[in-house]
């Protein structure tokens, strides 16, 4: 897993409005430079929070990517 | 002599927009009862006149990035700027109307950092970052509309692994207390988050809570009980979702042996909410 090239890649999309739109535009080639696994580009392109989470992406930022962001559903206490 | 004059402890997410939208109307009503305590909480900390407010708090990766993550840092400088975001979703949607720049207690922040360093913290230091809504929704509530005192914003990194340990945050609030009592000023100190959310970090359990785990904690402080909760690990509080008491275990070891007087405690799905405030004597 590479932890930090899939949150270098949440934060500059959280960051950096230009480069939001091209990957919103064309997700794949907007990170096809990106040292990411199958996994990970598989998720982005999705564009699955949910997996990109689960593969090491931070919830914050998962949270909170404009336009992107997961907005999860409550569950239950315990 | 300085002396530490007001001490409290809060969630950070200060929105009843937010909350509605997270939880409902319960989710609405439980934070402005929140808020309204840490208003009366504010009125008091305004009674003190303290010259300085210390706001212990964490990043959510907004100034820190991945260039670095400093385990404990101190902001220095004579302002210190509202994080900016565009769209802004979610938690940082509170920020938008709050003032842009607030004023900073460059003596004490400094303090802080050349007395913490001289004592053995290593604390990383910043001219630059911004604050986001863990140091201004509390900051914010707490004033409405009073002027804001000259901040010290402290943050520790309460999320990328790994955490400094609750021990170490506990040890370098004594170091707040010292400086303090070494200082001419009347200084309050604010912890914020928590309690319980998002646990283990995963959207797929968002909207479960430990309340078991945090009763634990509320238990300890209102006693003044601080042995135990210094050897709470990481994981933890990584399990529980109580990520941001290293907040609180840095205003726990600034006002140790005192007691927590709990004014409001909620629970919600998404997270408990709290308000407690010290009482020092």
């Amino acid at each position: 897993m590479s932890r930090y090239a899939v949150n270098s890649l949440l934060y500059q999309l959280k960051k950096d409005p230009a480069f939001r739109a091209r990957f919103v535009a064309d997700p794949a080639a907007a990170i096809a430079e990106a040292d990411l696994t199958d996994a990970e580009r598989a998720a982005f392109v999705a564009r699955d929070m949910r997996r990109i989470n689960e593969l090491g992406g931070y919830l914050h930022l998962v949270m909170s990517i404009p336009g992107l962001a997961a907005h999860a559903q409550p569950r239950r206490t315990r | 002599m300085g002396k530490i004059v007001f001490a409290a402890a809060m969630s950070h997410v200060l929105d009843p927009e937010y909350y509605e939208r997270a939880c409902g109307v319960t989710g609405r009503q439980k934070v402005e009862a929140a808020m309204r305590e840490i208003a009366a909480m504010g009125t008091r900390l305004a009674a003190t006149t303290a010259d300085a407010l210390v706001v212990v708090a964490d990043d959510h990766l907004n100034a820190f990035s991945f260039t670095c993550v400093p385990a404990i840092c101190v902001r220095i400088g004579r302002t210190v700027p509202r994080m900016s975001q565009d769209h802004a979703e979610a938690f940082d949607r509170v920020l938008e109307h709050m003032p842009t720049i607030y004023p900073l207690h460059e003596a004490l922040a400094g303090a802080v950092l050349e007395q913490g360093v001289a004592a053995g913290f290593d604390l990383a230091l910043s001219w630059e970052a911004p604050v986001d809504h863990a140091f201004l929704s509390p900051v914010n509530t707490l004033h409405g509309t009073r002027p804001i005192p000259p901040l010290v914003p402290i943050w520790v990194n309460c999320f990328v692994a790994p955490q400094p340990t609750a021990r170490r945050c506990f040890a370098f609030g004594q170091h707040l207390a010292r400086v303090v009592a070494a200082s001419p000023w009347r200084v309050g100190i604010i912890a914020t988050g928590g309690l319980s959310h998002f646990p283990e970090l995963s959207l797929a359990r968002v909207g479960e809570t430990d309340t078991v785990f945090d009763r634990r904690l509320i238990h300890w402080i209102e006693r003044g009980e601080h042995e135990p909760l210094l050897d709470l690990t990481g994981d933890e509080l990584h399990k529980s979702g109580s990520h941001e008491f290293l907040n609180w275990m840095v205003l726990l070891g600034a006002v140790t042996p005192a007691r927590a007087l709990v004014r409001y405690f909620g629970e919600l799905p998404r997270i408990n909410l709290a308000a407690v405030e010290w009482s020092l004597g």
